[in-house]
């Protein structure tokens, strides 16, 4: 073989290595509360939990709410922006950040609203915001 | 009966393209001319169906025929016609559509200016790609299975469930949900056709590898094909680029870019295309690198193909802030990618063998070697944001349910890629014009490196830049811009029209440059009490009410009304209020904020908005949504958005209350909650024409109004109104009010008579209380008004970016430099048709 060659399969195994390293560093996997105590960084999926105390503060700049992840464990989050727009309306949280004593600081948050395909779509509601 | 014409409209544009798939590999087959023409007619009707198909759908848009499940979704009364019109193609079905048709026009084009052993098979290909495409939208029901999703469908036929519809199958919704408000931008209207002329163009070159493996003739296809990518690539990075425009002014992310899965969807294909380009340029002038041509113009295609798979089978629904609606296209979608790849890079490795191969390899120091570095670089980049953007699919290798990669992964691999392309493309354009040795290469480039050392030193001092890793990038840009300027020079004086490559070099490190400057030197505005807040945080100083210690910075700040805060020791800003306006959209609020330079420079004003979203709000609550206002400078943008504000909690705070009211309130509360109100009662004298300013309110007693006979009760001694202007200082909103005093009697005793106005906005009660006639003035009681009344507020976000300027220079360069390449070989491709 060609001595060319073989750099460049080698090259090719080196590089397709080391992308495909560091690409399975940088994902992680969805995880829930308790299992987000034990990491640095983790990506939280759950619903938020109405019944508990929520809103943002303009004595800490902070958002703070109640999220039931997906195993069922509630635990306070605090988000250091004001309120997303379409919190309240949002049928999925994803929150990203640290668990730390208890408490969920996220540095990001992902909300997923309902789609308008649900099965009964108001059609008088649309039209009265209309007036 | 419209409906009913655009679906067999589809039918038959289906059916037809159908026919002229198999005409046309007949036609190449047999080398048969005549069923050539044959199939050319087919594709003209094709096209003829489409625009009918196209024109059905618009009617209905137009005429507001909310049976319609497309328009019902996507349109509403309200809509303005330019909006309406752009609704066409505002969803999957719609989109499906436009980029059908312009592949249709691209299809004439090649029918018109293709050369001889290419047509056929040319055309075979773009048949199969509208055949593939227009099996999206015909919308077939077999029962067990279905195939695409008809932008004709009536509700009934999408919600078949529906109890409304179920108890009237024949129900017409009065309105439709209309467009999402953010897509009503000018920018987000020429968006989606320019990225579908894209799409079509970059068929093109696929059609053409095909047609070149088909009729074994490797060379010849890239003198019709080189233009044609070109053109798909100058579309691609325009509509790049007015997403990215229209991200930036309209959304609250902060930025033109942000590795979001749709954008990098994107971005691939031109990468690709741009690899293809560099390919096919060695090619042309060297007849060498007819493999990677031929695999990047395949490769091209098959990547948009992926990119609309990944972003319209619902795959990456949990990952993007774009939604995609997911209409259960995902097998046929898969079928596309499968039928492209597998045509493309079978075909391809079947003649791997028979594609021709250069003699002797190129020395590393020659053009043919340095542009091939280039291509393969650019599509490398695209691999690896290819398997970022995967990561629902491809990072199941790692974990179960992965997320997407860090934001860090795309930075991590595409810096030092671009660090290298950026010398690459100075050296490569040394060697296309000239050859060089080692030592003449070195003499030509002392100059240049002279500057570019000189102005990345300066720009590393000014910058304040610490980390060597940027210092290196900096120069990088630098050398590209100044490397590529001299040889640009040079071409001016020797002949103009070989400028195109030279431009966009130029251009790519414009923006490399302009990137670096953007995103990493990006600062927030605060005031001076929350910088230091966060100084204590980054000092570990500041504990929550548990006593640990808070770790995230605070990146807005609050105004009080006409209370100014020094922002970065540089701006005086103050909130000077806000006004209500119903247009464009209805509720909307705009801001106010004053900016003075404390050092003396000219006073301008910001004014963001917030507005009600009309599609997902509802009597429960409104979703409100920001609209930030940029101030572009050449050195510098201020970007900056309201994120909340006194109106918009009140508002907030009215919902909440009316929603329990209607819920769990008994009466008997309200009424208690309305004794409690009156109980914080203020008593205001005023003679005429006085003003008196009480909380955020000014009172004016303007004048004494006579009061007509029907509102006074009977037996009336004193009838008077006065009237009484109340004005909201801060926000400029006022109201003229006349409230009415009476006197009567009743069994011989007089009673006093003042009925109170309500003034809902404020939610205030004012009653005219008490007249003194003999010194012209009047009590009023007024309601609702305590003296801590809270001020009127906003939070603010804002940031400093610098050097956008530089990102959007950079990108016109590019699009210019690509408008003149196209010119000149488009040029030289109709001169070599014409004498055939």
């Amino acid at each position: 073989m060609k001595p060319k060659l073989i750099i460049g399969i080698v090259s090719i195994i080196v590089f397709t290595s080391l992308l495909m390293y560091n690409f399975g560093n940088s994902i992680s996997t969805y995880v829930n509360f308790e299992e987000a105590e034990a990491r640095t960084s983790s990506h939280v999926v759950g619903t938020w939990d109405s019944t508990g105390e929520y809103g943002f503060s303009r004595d800490t700049m902070q958002f703070s709410f109640h999220m039931k992840d997906r195993a069922g464990n509630v635990r306070k989050v605090i988000y250091p922006r004001p309120k997303p727009n379409n919190f309240e309306q949002a049928t999925q949280l994803v929150v990203i950040g640290e668990m730390r004593n208890n408490v969920f600081y996220a540095n990001e948050m992902l909300m997923k609203c309902p789609s308008k395909y649900n099965d009964s779509p108001d059609f008088e509601k649309a039209s009265t915001i209309e007036s | 009966m419209i409906a009913e014409a655009g679906r067999w409209f589809l039918n038959f544009a289906f059916l037809f393209s159908v026919c002229s798939m198999g005409l046309y590999a007949f036609a190449s087959v047999r080398n048969n001319k005549k069923v050539e023409r044959i199939s050319n007619w087919f594709w003209g009707f094709k096209g003829v169906f489409v625009l009918g198909a196209s024109i059905a759908l618009i009617y209905l848009i137009m005429t507001h025929q909310f049976q319609y499940y497309y328009v019902w979704n996507y349109t509403s009364l309200d809509l303005e016609t330019k909006y309406l019109f752009s609704a066409f193609y505002g969803g999957q079905e719609g989109s499906f559509m436009l980029w059908i048709f312009f592949a249709f026009f691209v299809g004439l084009g090649l029918i018109a200016w293709t050369r001889k052993p290419y047509r056929a098979p040319v055309m075979f290909v773009m048949a199969m790609t509208q055949f593939f495409l227009l099996s999206m939208i015909i919308g077939w029901d077999f029962g067990f299975t279905k195939i695409g999703a008809s932008p004709f469908r009536t509700i009934a036929q999408e919600m078949p469930n529906a109890p409304f519809l179920q108890a009237n199958p024949d129900f017409v919704p009065q309105d439709g949900t209309g467009l999402n408000d953010l897509l009503k931008s000018p920018w987000m209207m020429i968006h989606p056709p320019i990225i579908f002329v894209g799409f079509s163009m970059m068929t093109v070159p696929f059609a053409f590898a095909i047609a070149s493996l088909w009729t074994k003739t490797y060379h010849g296809w890239i003198r019709p094909a080189l233009p044609w990518t070109l053109a798909a690539n100058l579309s691609l990075l325009t509509a790049i680029f007015l997403g990215g425009y229209w991200a930036y002014e309209t959304l609250s992310f902060g930025g033109y870019w942000a590795w979001d899965p749709v954008e990098n969807a994107s971005l691939v294909p031109w990468l690709i295309g741009t690899a293809g380009i560099h390919a096919m340029i060695i090619q042309r002038k060297s007849r060498r690198a007819h493999k990677a041509s031929l695999f990047f113009a395949i490769l091209a295609y098959v990547s948009i193909i992926y990119q609309t798979f990944l972003t319209r089978s619902g795959v990456l629904a949990d990952q993007s802030v774009h939604s995609f609606v997911d209409l259960g296209l995902y097998n046929q979608l898969l079928a596309f990618i499968l039928a492209v790849t597998i045509m493309g890079i079978g075909f391809y490795l079947y003649r791997y063998k028979e594609l021709p191969t250069p003699d002797k390899e190129s020395k590393f120091l020659s053009r043919e070697f340095m542009t091939f570095t280039g291509a393969m670089l650019l599509f490398i980049l695209g691999l690896v944001i290819i398997l970022g953007t995967s990561s629902p699919i491809l990072g199941k290798l790692f974990v179960d349910n992965p997320t997407p990669p860090e934001i860090q992964f795309y930075n991590n691999w595409s810096m030092p890629i671009a660090i290298i392309m950026a010398l690459a493309t100075v050296i490569g354009q040394y060697l296309f014009w000239e050859r060089h040795s080692w030592e003449s290469l070195a003499g030509e480039l002392i100059t240049p490196l002279l500057i570019t050392s000189t102005v990345s030193v300066v720009s590393i001092v000014l910058g304040n830049v610490t980390s060597i890793y940027y210092m290196i990038y900096i120069f990088a840009g630098w050398f590209t811009v100044i490397g590529n300027g001299t040889v640009l020079v040079r071409l001016l004086r020797k002949n103009p029209k070989l400028v195109g490559g030279t431009i966009t070099h130029i251009g790519f490190g414009l923006l490399l440059l302009g990137i670096i400057a953007s995103s990493v030197y990006t600062v927030p505005m605060l005031d001076p009490q929350t910088t230091n807040y966060n100084t204590r945080i980054e000092q570990g100083e500041v504990f929550d009410d548990e006593g640990f210690p808070i770790t995230q910075k605070v990146e807005m700040f609050e105004l009080k009304i006409n209370q100014p805060k020094l922002l970065n020791e540089k701006y005086m800003v103050t909130y000077e209020g806000y006004e209500l306006t119903n247009s464009p959209r209805p509720g909307q609020q705009n801001y106010r904020l004053r900016f003075e330079p404390i050092d003396g420079g000219e006073v301008f004003y910001m004014s963001p908005e917030v507005y009600p979203m009309l599609t997902s709000s509802g009597p429960n609550g409104v979703d409100w949504s920001v609209d930030p206002h940029v101030r572009t400078g050449m050195i510098k943008d201020i970007y900056l958005y309201v994120a909340g504000s006194k109106y918009v909690e009140q508002r907030n705070e009215e919902f909440e209350r009316n929603a329990q009211n209607e819920s769990m309130m008994p009466v008997g509360n309200q009424e208690e909650e309305q004794t409690e109100e009156q109980e914080d009662s203020q008593i205001i004298e005023l003679s005429r024409g006085e003003t008196k300013s009480v909380g955020p309110f000014s009172f004016t007693f303007r004048n004494f109004v006579p009061a007509s006979e029907e509102a006074l009760p009977e037996n009336t001694q004193i009838g008077i109104r006065s009237l009484v202007h109340i004005e909201h200082e801060s926000s400029g909103r006022a109201f003229e009010a006349e409230p009415l005093f009476a006197v009567y009697t009743e069994d011989d005793r007089s009673y006093t008579y003042s009925p109170p106005i309500e003034i809902q906005e404020w939610d205030m009660n004012v009653l005219f209380s008490k007249v003194r006639p003999e010194s012209d003035t009047i009590e009023l009681t007024v309601y609702g008004l305590d003296e801590n009344f809270e001020e009127d507020w906003v939070l603010v976000v804002a940031e400093q970016k610098p050097f956008v300027s530089v990102v959007w220079l950079g990108t016109f360069m590019l699009m210019a430099g690509f408008s003149i390449s196209i010119f000149r070989h488009w040029a030289r491709e109709k001169n070599t048709v014409e004498k055939n």
